[in-house]
C-alpha cells in the first residue's frame, strides 16, 4: 500500500493533491475527503482555528493507523495531510484520500481513518475568536 | 530517577508551563507520577478523568512502571480534523 504523511502549516492544495494520484486500472474507487475550518464554534464567531501538534507522536500515531488500515482493506495508497498552525475560516485543515478496488472498502477506509486520528492522534485546536473573513 | 514530563495543549495554561521535572524512586508507575504532579499542578486534578498519558510516543496507562530517561506527555483528548 502506498502511504504519504504530510504535517505541515503549508495551505492545502486540493487541485495539486489531485494531479498527483497515481492511477491504476485495478482500482475502482478514489474518495476524498476535505475538512473545512467552519466560522464558528459553540456557536461564537470565530475567525481560525490554531492546531497544535506533538509531531513524533502524530506521525507514529497515524503510521499505526496505516497499518491496521492495510491489515482491514485491500486498499492501493492513502495520503493524508494535516494543516498545522493557524488555518483561517474556510480553509481546509484536513485531505484524506483512499484509493482501493472498490467504492464500499474506500469510503469504509476513509471514514474509519478520519474517526480513528480524531481518536489517537496528539492534534489540538484553539479557536481564535474574531469574524471569518468572506473567501470568494 | 528523573523523569521529564510535557504538557501539551491547554495543559500547559493549566500549569502555566511546558514541561516539568519530577524525582521519583525506582518502580514508580504513572499513577505516582499523577499524584505528584496533581499535588504541584492543582488545576490539572479536574481534567484527571480525560488526562491522556504517552511515555515516548505511545500511550500508556497509570499502572506503567517508569523508566529512568522515559519522557511522559501529559494531555486533554485529542482534537484533530
Amino acid at each position: 500500500m502506498h502511504r504519504s504523511l504530510t504535517i505541515s502549516a503549508a495551505p492545502i492544495d486540493e487541485a495539486d493533491l489531485v494531479a498527483a494520484r497515481a492511477s491504476s486500472t485495478t482500482m475502482g474507487a478514489a474518495v476524498y475527503f476535505s475538512g473545512i475550518v467552519r466560522g464558528s464554534e459553540d456557536a461564537q464567531p470565530i475567525s481560525a482555528l490554531e492546531y497544535e501538534c506533538f509531531r513524533p507522536m502524530a506521525e507514529h500515531q497515524f503510521h499505526r493507523l496505516f497499518d491496521e488500515l492495510e491489515c482491514r482493506w485491500p486498499i492501493a495508497s492513502v495520503r493524508l495531510v494535516h494543516r498545522i498552525g493557524v488555518v483561517k475560516a474556510g480553509e481546509a485543515s484536513l485531505w484524506v484520500e483512499i484509493v482501493a478496488p472498490h467504492r464500499g472498502e474506500a469510503f469504509a477506509a476513509c471514514q474509519w481513518l478520519i474517526d480513528e486520528m480524531k481518536r489517537v492522534v496528539p492534534i489540538w485546536k484553539k479557536p481564535l475568536p474574531g469574524q471569518p473573513v468572506p473567501r470568494h | 530517577m528523573q523523569i521529564r514530563v510535557q504538557f501539551w495543549s491547554y495543559f500547559k495554561e493549566l500549569t502555566g508551563c511546558a514541561q516539568a521535572t519530577e524525582e521519583l524512586v525506582e518502580k514508580a508507575t504513572i499513577a505516582d507520577l499523577l499524584q505528584r504532579l496533581h499535588a504541584r499542578f492543582p488545576k490539572l486534578v479536574s481534567m484527571q478523568n480525560s488526562t491522556l498519558i504517552a511515555v515516548g510516543v505511545e500511550y500508556q496507562g497509570r499502572d506503567y512502571v517508569l523508566k529512568a530517561g522515559d519522557e511522559v506527555s501529559l494531555f486533554p483528548p485529542v482534537q484533530g480534523g
